[in-house]
């Protein structure tokens, strides 16, 4: 990749305290980010997606959570060794980030315009008053919404939910971040909502050259945003590759399970005919992971290798095709 | 719906409730509560004097026409003659509500901001041995009765140790204030455990909220998050609890003023009780009921004004 | 390409993740707090003494003279004695029989007559819903104190009025919120489905949504409680609590005349036994929250 790499995770475990133990929600995870390109991590709720993101911005909640192993590094410095009030200064400014709910991410007491000033106020506080109130208004119609003059003094209640998201992404990119991790920013909104704020990221990232952590479930996110994909299961990537890969050469039965089920307008008779495939069983309890392969119960190719060898390690297949398998399906050439 | 029109239906609705509580008392006191000739006159008293001071009372009217008294009492604020003292019960009130608010205005204040204060301090270390103690003290101040606290108070601070006076008063600005320190300082203690729960609780609901993650995603402060994103969410909850307090003030603390000699509306009522003095107890909840109901309505009215989401366009 | 086999017989039970009941989880959840199983053997502990004051097996001889007027305590008398030379100690007991029956009573009124009427009014809506809310809008707009007293009043004196007094007055915050619940629950999902398969009002009610909010009973049931025994205090002093019999009320009252002689262990023995077993039911009513609120479930 000639791109600038902004951010490089390594090994990274987490940790929580439950009253039912110590679960590992996030077991040696690797992954990178460039300028100007979109990382998607996908996985089923459970899967560890989120809370990875979370460390990065070290928003994990400590108690009940914490960095057990692993370095995040921006830029070449170690954020988990930074001084919090430096981390502080990070957040919002070089790196930023935007929630699923927009609605309960927002302050109801606080005008939009307010919460996005308090960003520059906060990063940017040597402009005046003035000048903050104007990038603001600007920040909306960057986002796209009509009449920010007006919008500015409105509380968001007031707004629809793809109008709140916008403003949650104008408060993002108010300081132009060097990083956008997006916690999955459209899951909460109509479909044809979805697809106007997934327009607006593409195109504000073409502007501003932001690199984009995209966090989803959703494989049509994916394909609309993506340019390399990390999968992952239970704690862990299964498989990291770039989108068309993924999409077309899946190795890791799970991502292959992940894409057979999703329904298809193939008007084709034999696929009228055919059941919905699905991914047989149910994802195991982080309490009581299953030895070797933590996929092993529920896939087609299972051997007894999978059940008894501990976890798969990554595997390289190509240069930028990594999968945690013993038998990862071999790429059709 | 129109924030006018709003204030305009929650103000009519005062009307029936007004209304209701009449008839409440109307109930209690006329209807169902028997006849009180006999004990203010004594047991040698003959059924033709029972008669004669039923008359005097008002008490052989219609009831229908009894139940009005009480309505129409309840607007004008006319609440006719104590049955002990023969004075007009006005004037009474006008009389004690000074000395009732010397005490509880202070107190009130008092136990307010120290409240507020602790269960900021308290909801920042959320979870630490601090807030667990803190808590557990509230529910233990909460769990011991007003009285042992106002005999323990009195026999101990102002007896024994002779720090304040034991009772008394005196009218006028500052001869007071020795007399109503102690008060101050009990009704303090009962309040703030209470008060301490409900805005830590209050607090403790808004620090939860995705917005305060979204705070910190930007990089602000615990303190920042904490004195300006959570406490303006709270003080929603907050104003409403602490101004339907309000009218209560008024009505004085009944123990306290038996038990310091303050010569306040809450004495007087107590004295009413004990001598069965009807009117008198009629009108003090007559008067502290509306004084509710009208605050109530304060409350939701600010409540619009102070919360975004309920104002209207 | 080969096709997905799906094949059951390899699949690993012990994966299963187990679905715990409320009530299951709530258990755990209680009984695994020092403070909150301290509290339930405190409470317990009471009931018992109460039974066991009730059937004559302790404290029976209350109101025998054992010894000088206002003896001071001592290793015979932990508690001393009171002016009538009777043991404060087994006056104390006596008084939990009060105390606890005074709790119970209050707090079974309040669950039944606001349950009762919250459950109506949520339910049917209307006219009948605008009748109720208007009645305890009312009915709170007294001052408690001024109810109470107005209550205890006309009942007299005697334990029946001091129950039906607490009990009558006590109601309306339940009442509120059980309102509230089955107003939000009439028209969840699953009640629909109900009316789906043929439930009438009363199958609805009963089997659906009013074990959706006896959450809330319990919580108030503790909280009922603890605010009866205080308030009995109250009555006490008016005059217009318990008669005949000893009562934490009747001591605390008792107090006020006898502290100017220096006499001060009716008022230790009632307020320390009536702090111990409110302060009890204080934690247990915020453990109970803690574990039954669906809300908090997740946290």
């Amino acid at each position: 990749m000639s791109e600038e790499k902004l951010l490089e995770v390594r090994d990274l475990k987490l940790e929580f305290n439950t009253d039912r133990g110590i679960v590992t929600a996030v077991n040696g995870v690797d992954f990178d980010v460039y300028k100007g390109k979109t990382l998607g991590i996908v996985g089923e709720s459970g899967s560890g997606k989120s809370v990875s993101a979370l460390s990065v911005m070290r928003l994990i909640p400590n108690p009940p959570g914490r960095v057990a192993d692993g370095v995040i590094k921006y830029r070449g410095t170690n954020l988990l060794d930074i001084p919090y009030d430096e981390m502080r200064s990070i957040r919002g400014n070089k790196i930023a980030m935007i929630f699923q709910e927009p609605m309960t991410s927002l302050n109801p007491v606080f005008t939009v315009g307010n919460q996005i000033e308090e960003a520059f106020a906060l990063h940017q506080s040597h402009l005046s008053k003035k000048e903050i109130k104007n990038k603001a208004i600007e920040m909306l119609r960057l986002v796209g919404i009509p009449a920010p003059e007006k919008r500015v003094k409105e509380y968001p209640h007031q707004l629809s939910g793809g109008m709140r998201q916008r403003v949650m992404i104008a408060m993002a990119l108010s300081c132009e971040p060097d990083i956008l991790i997006a916690d999955e920013p459209t899951t909460a909104l109509d479909v044809t909502i979805q697809a106007q704020i997934l327009e607006l990221m593409n195109k504000l990232q073409q502007e501003l050259g932001m690199g984009i952590i995209m966090i989803t479930h959703d494989l049509g996110v994916v394909a609309e945003t993506c340019d390399e994909v990390a999968v992952m299961y239970c704690g862990q990537i299964v498989e990291n590759a770039d989108v068309n890969t993924i999409f077309h050469n899946p190795s890791h039965p799970y991502t292959k399970g992940l894409l057979e089920s999703i329904p298809s307008f193939d008007a084709t008779s034999s696929a009228k005919k055919e059941k919905l495939p699905t991914i047989e069983g149910m994802v195991p309890s982080l309490f009581n992971l299953p030895h070797g392969c933590n996929f092993a119960d529920r896939c087609p190719y299972v051997t007894d290798e999978c059940r008894t060898k501990s976890d798969p390690l990554l595997k390289q297949l190509n240069p930028n095709h990594l999968v945690r398998c013993w038998n990862p399906v071999q790429p059709a050439n | 719906m129109n924030n006018y029109s709003y204030i305009i239906k929650r103000l009519l609705y005062v009307i029936p409730v007004i209304l209701g509580v009449c008839l409440i008392i109307f109930i209690l006191f006329n209807l169902v509560g028997g006849d009180p000739t006999q004990a203010m006159l004594g047991k040698h008293a003959t059924l033709e004097q029972m008669r004669e001071l039923r008359v005097e009372l008002g008490l052989d009217k219609p009831l229908l026409s009894q139940y009005f008294d009480i309505v129409r009492s309840a607007f004008t604020f006319d609440f006719g003659r104590s049955w002990s003292t023969k004075q007009q019960i006005s004037q009474m009130i006008k009389q004690g509500a000074v000395p009732s608010l010397t005490m509880t205005v202070p107190a009130f204040m008092i136990s307010t901001v120290l409240a507020i204060l602790i269960s900021l301090v308290v909801a920042f270390f959320r979870g630490k041995f601090i807030d667990k103690a803190v808590v557990f003290i509230c529910v233990s101040l909460m769990s011991i009765s007003s009285l042992a606290y106002i005999l323990f108070g009195q026999y101990f601070f102002a007896y024994k140790l002779g720090l304040f006076e034991i009772s008394g008063y005196e009218e006028g600005f500052p001869l007071f204030i020795p007399y109503v320190i102690l008060p101050i300082l009990i009704w303090v203690v009962l309040s703030v455990g209470r008060d301490i729960r409900f805005y830590r609780t209050v607090l403790l609901d808004e620090v939860y909220q995705d917005y305060v993650r979204t705070g910190r995603a930007k990089g602000l402060s615990e303190n920042t998050i904490m004195l300006k994103h959570v406490l303006k969410n709270a003080l929603v909850p907050i104003i409403t609890y602490v101004i339907i307090q309000i009218p209560f003030l008024i009505l004085g603390a009944l123990l306290l003023e038996s038990f310091f000699g303050i010569p306040g509306l809450g004495g007087m009522t107590l004295n009413a009780i004990n001598s069965s003095d009807f009117p008198v107890i009629k009108a003090v909840t007559i008067l502290s009921s509306v004084a509710y109901i009208l605050f109530s309505v304060l409350t939701d009215v600010l409540y619009t004004v102070a919360d975004p989401r309920v104002r209207l366009k | 390409m080969t096709e997905a086999v799906l094949s059951k017989k390899n699949y690993d039970k012990s994966t299963e993740v187990k679905s715990t009941s409320l009530w299951g989880h709530a258990w755990k959840q209680l009984t695994s707090d020092k403070m909150t199983v301290i509290s339930m053997i405190i409470v317990f502990s009471y009931f018992l003494t109460a039974l066991l004051s009730f059937s004559g097996i302790i404290a029976s001889g209350w109101a025998n003279e054992v010894g000088a007027s206002y003896a001071a305590p001592s290793w015979a008398h932990w508690f001393g004695l009171d002016i009538f030379g009777r043991s404060v100690v087994d006056k104390t007991i006596k008084g939990a029989e009060v105390a606890m029956s005074v709790g119970l009573v209050t707090a079974i009124l309040s669950m039944l007559i606001g349950t009762t009427m919250g459950a109506i009014a949520g339910y049917f809506g209307g006219k009948v819903d605008e009748v109720i809310v208007w009645f305890y809008t009312t009915f709170s707009s007294i001052p408690y104190i001024m109810l109470l007293v107005a209550i205890a009043f006309i009942l007299g004196k005697g334990m029946l009025a001091v129950y039906l007094s607490l009990g009558l007055t006590s109601w309306v915050s339940l009442c509120r919120l059980i309102r509230g619940e089955v107003i939000r629950h009439k028209d969840r999902e699953y009640v629909h489905a109900a009316t789906a398969i043929g439930g009438g009002h009363k199958r609805k009610l009963i089997r659906h949504i009013l074990p959706n909010v006896f959450h809330l009973v319990i919580i108030d049931f503790s909280l009922q409680f603890q605010t009866a025994i205080k308030s009995e205090v109250i009555l006490s002093y008016l005059g217009l609590g318990v008669q005949g019999r000893p009562s934490w009320g009747t001591m605390i009252d008792d107090a006020k005349l006898e502290l100017a002689r220096g006499v001060w262990w009716q008022l230790a023995a009632a307020t320390f036994a009536m702090l111990i077993v409110v302060l009890a039911f204080n934690i247990l009513g915020d453990s109970l929250r803690d574990a039954l609120d669906p809300k908090l479930k997740g946290k």
